[in-house]
């Protein structure tokens, strides 16, 4: 009975960890600062674990899967809308590939630059190669949206790409999964194949207004990074932005 | 005590009254953003917008980026096919006689572009109950449409160049054997 209790409060608090919003974080996961030249920096994050060690290893784990990401992707990605005035069928899907060589390179080759704990979990910092620079940082608060959560910016040298997602329960898979939106972004405002029919039948006495869209895009992207990060814990939204060369 | 029962019927109506009023939000018009009423205009860009309303955030963005650059290709190229079906018809006679007259009209419009460098340069997201209602703003450069086509260009060019290398290739493979046929 008391072995019951004592798991039961275990999977209780993790459950809150997992659920409770984010409050403080590093400053790096907010704003990932540049890395020296000729190395490359990504952010991992796992819930709380009860040994610091088993935290540490999967938030490495997320980083090292990151940076892979990173460094090359290649991404498809197809839309499917289908009106016909009463009804509106959405079909997107979307696939995102990354080689498991350059995962392999990076895992032979990285350093953990910076980790903090916070109440949320464990954050880590990495950097492949290896460097010997320490980033040091403060834990903050998320603060006002950022500009680029409405207007998304402009610049000759940059190309970007916002991800949204709301309403997780996970804290750790809504980040994933709006990193990996934000990466798909980048590709639409890059290039797409659209293609859409429009038809509007009209009689005396009936009107009816169908339409099928179609978009796609299959490209390879080297060097996304995901720069910065927002969480709106009023609406429990979150928000990234990507970032790739012209 | 008859009030009392009438009362107690109406208390519990009353409140399934503003129980119903209070489900849904009114949609304030003020709301929408002004760029999604009055996109920009510009002599070196096109600007159009795109809305929807969806259970999930996610979604909503999709659909109404996609949305937004449909409305761009459609700017760009779009074949419109019309159909026009009149059918007019009498029967009776004199004043008693019945017109009847039907019309049917079947308009189709079609866009196939692609879009390189169309980026959706302003995002809303308003929540209306359980509803997210995304409004997207699409800009396409003209920059990038002239860069689209020169590329295009430079692609034609080079099948052409292909084309006549291999041409020229076999029009030798050809010389070659004649000359093979006059040794023989």
């Amino acid at each position: 009975m008391k072995t019951t209790i004592q798991i039961s409060t275990i999977l209780l608090l993790v459950f809150l960890t997992e659920i409770s919003s984010q409050t403080i974080i590093p400053s790096w996961f907010k704003k990932l600062p540049d890395a020296p030249t000729g190395a490359m920096y990504a952010v991992g994050y796992c819930g709380k674990y009860q040994n610091e060690n088993s935290a540490k290893k999967k938030a490495v784990d997320v980083a090292l899967n990151t940076l892979a990401k990173q460094k090359s992707i290649h991404l498809k990605f197809y839309i499917e809308e289908i009106n016909d005035g009463r009804m509106s069928l959405m079909n997107p899907i979307f696939q995102l590939i990354y080689e498991k060589d350059i995962f392999d390179e990076i895992r032979d080759n990285y350093s953990v630059v910076d980790s903090s704990i916070t109440t949320d979990g464990y954050f880590v910092l990495i950097a492949s190669p290896k460097t010997k620079k320490n980033v040091t940082s403060d834990d903050v608060n998320w603060g006002l949206p950022p500009d680029w959560v409405q207007n998304t910016p402009k610049s000759e040298k940059w190309r970007y790409g916002i991800g949204i997602a709301a309403k997780y329960s996970n804290w750790t898979k809504a980040w994933r999964d709006t990193d990996e939106y934000a990466r798909f972004d980048l590709g639409k405002n890059t290039s797409i194949n659209t293609e859409s029919i429009i038809v509007i039948r009209k009689t005396d006495r009936t009107g009816s207004h169908s339409k099928i869209m179609r978009q796609d895009y299959d490209m390879y992207f080297k060097d996304s990074i995901i720069v910065e990060r927002y969480y709106d814990a009023k609406t429990n939204s979150y928000y990234s932005l990507c970032r790739a060369p012209q | 005590m008859k009030k009392v029962i009438i009362l107690a019927l109406l208390v519990p109506f009353m409140f399934m009254m503003v129980g119903c009023g209070g489900a849904k939000p009114p949609t304030k018009m003020s709301n929408v953003p002004e760029w999604y009423l009055n996109p920009p205009s510009a002599e070196d860009a096109y600007y159009e917008a795109g809305d929807a309303a969806k259970q999930s955030m996610g979604l909503a963005k999709e659909a109404a980026d996609a949305r937004a650059r449909d409305a761009i290709s459609r700017t760009l190229e779009v074949k419109v096919s019309n159909m026009l079906k009149n059918f007019m018809q009498e029967s009776g006679i004199g004043a008693e006689a019945e017109a009847l007259e039907f019309t049917s009209s079947v308009s189709k419009q079609v866009a196939n572009t692609v879009l390189a460098g169309c980026k959706i340069v302003k995002r809303e997201m308003k929540q209306e109950g359980n509803i997210y209602h995304a409004y997207s703003l699409a800009e396409y450069n003209l920059n990038s449409l002239v860069q689209q086509t020169l590329n295009e260009a430079r692609k034609q060019k080079a099948l052409y160049n292909e084309a006549k290398a291999n041409l020229s290739f076999e029009d030798l493979e050809k010389e070659v054997q004649k000359l093979e046929a006059v040794g023989k």
